[in-house]
């Protein structure tokens, strides 16, 4: 299995969430990257987009397939990680290193539905 | 579901499977990109036994096909294969297909997965009036396309009985009941042969050909592959709607031969659609996307647009409605709500190094 940092939050849809304060920074899991492959395009939101849990905020692409990436939090866009824009293949070399996006909260509360760094192992050991 | 006889083979792979007309086929190994620039710049193998094999026999054989066919076949020699589209009195293509002339007495007709019982139907409803037995031997036959620029040494060292023939020709090892086929074709645009065979046969070819270091290869480097040189798909550039005219096939067209069906009908009629390549500097065309110009008119759409794993940008073929489309427009991808530049391409996006 790979690596899953404990300090972090985690979804079904294999993101990750840093949570400092009302500041969520999203990204996509080591699991994640693998099963997608080749990652050659990532869109992201512009600062100041709204979106509500379980809206889709942007897309990552492989070569062969286009995934659509969900918010698990409502909120608007602080700041978009445009490295990863210009660099796609970013996210293969370091998943948990290369952040997609910072939002800022509107409901801190729906954090409490993420998951930790053991239930997600779980969930992606009995999903493999 | 059906399986092929490499089904465990696949599974032992680690192979990602996916359903493709009626069968479990690999979509992907290990890694799609891999796959395709092994096949680009060495030797990898396809699992396409999924595809559908007719035989045709009879005095009449060779004069049958050519007249279901649009192309010319009566005039391939022997131990020649011909690509063409299958139509209908009115035009529209049925399927498109690879036909091998075994001899003028036995041709054997490899056709898409997805259209194996409807070519078979309208083959049976067709032969009335010509000396043929036609029969349908794709349970019988497994096939491994082997295909890349060391294909013909890495065959050589497994069968030292192995011509260096031509493109688009053939070598029939066994002349028995199901002869074994090596047929200089594919569908990547490199060199590389089509292995028809038995079950057993193939199973035991495909281990020599894995000890060998070939790299197996799914559907998915397949279809990337075929796009980049500009091959069609069945159900993306062509489908049962459209003409060969319609598809950009007006070259497997050939009005000069004598009857065949649909000539009537395509001696009329003009191509409806323009078919272009399109490149882009950034995003990812996808099929079904509209092309649009620079005023949101919508002219076009996307049959099958990946990115090239050889240009690493976005690339697609696009079917223009011919009364929308001016040829002179800017032309745009909608992609997501957004507009990314497209520019026209000539020829091939990779010229491979088939023969």
């Amino acid at each position: 299995m790979s690596n899953i940092p404990e300090n972090l939050f985690y979804t079904e849809d294999h993101e990750w969430i840093l949570i400092e304060d009302d500041v969520a920074t999203i990204g996509i899991t080591d699991f994640a990257q693998s099963s997608l492959g080749d990652i050659v395009f990532v869109e992201l939101p512009e600062a100041e987009t709204s979106f509500d849990e379980g809206d889709s905020f942007g897309v990552v692409e492989s070569i062969k397939s286009v995934s659509d990436l969900y918010t698990p939090l409502s909120g608007s866009i602080v700041e978009k990680n445009e490295e990863v824009e210009e660099t796609p293949e970013k996210l293969n070399e370091d998943a948990f290193g290369s952040w997609l996006v910072k939002l800022k909260m509107s409901d801190s509360s729906q954090a409490e539905k993420l998951l930790n760094a053991e239930s997600y192992k779980a969930f992606c050991e009995n999903n493999a | 579901m059906n399986r092929t006889a490499l089904y465990d083979s696949h599974i032992d792979l680690g192979a990602k499977m996916v359903e493709f007309g009626g069968y479990e086929m690999p979509i992907q190994y290990s890694n799609l990109k891999q796959e395709a620039l092994a096949v680009r710049n060495n030797v990898g193998m396809f699992d396409v036994s999924h595809m559908g094999e007719f035989f045709v026999k009879g005095k009449d054989a060779a004069k049958f096909v050519d007249h279901l066919l649009t192309n010319d076949f009566l005039g391939a020699a022997e131990l020649k294969a011909v690509y063409s589209p299958l139509c209908r009195e009115n035009g529209t293509v049925v399927d498109d297909l690879i036909a091998y002339k075994i001899s003028n007495e036995f041709v054997m007709i490899c056709v898409n997965a997805s259209n194996m019982q409807k070519d078979w139907d309208w083959i049976q409803s067709k032969q009335n009036g010509f000396d043929v037995d036609i029969t349908n031997r794709s349970e019988d036959y497994s096939l491994i396309a082997l295909q890349g620029p060391k294909s013909y040494e890495v065959l050589k060292s497994i069968d030292p009985e192995l011509s260096d023939i031509d493109y688009y020709s053939l070598q029939i090892k066994e002349d028995g009941n199901l002869p074994l086929i090596y047929a200089r074709t594919g569908y990547t645009g490199e060199d590389g042969f089509e292995i028809f065979a038995s079950h057993q046969q193939i199973m035991a070819l495909w281990s020599k050909l894995l000890s060998a270091d070939v790299t197996p290869c799914g559907l998915g480097s397949r279809d990337v592959l075929r796009l980049e040189v500009g091959y069609p798909l069945y159900g993306q550039e062509i489908n049962d709607e459209l003409t060969p005219l319609d598809a950009g096939l007006k070259w497997t067209v050939k009005m000069d031969k004598a009857d065949f069906i649909g000539k009537e009908a395509l001696s009329e009629l003009k191509a409806k659609f323009v078919n272009l390549k399109l490149v882009l500097d950034k995003g990812i065309p996808r099929t079904g996307y509209e092309v649009v110009d620079s005023e949101d008119n919508i002219m076009g759409e996307i049959t099958s647009g990946s990115m090239s794993v050889v240009l690493g940008k976005g690339v697609a073929m696009a079917r223009m409605n011919k009364e929308k489309y001016n040829s002179k427009s800017d032309l745009y991808i909608n992609i997501r709500g957004r507009k990314y530049k497209a520019e026209k391409h000539k020829g091939p996006f990779v010229m491979g190094g088939h023969k």
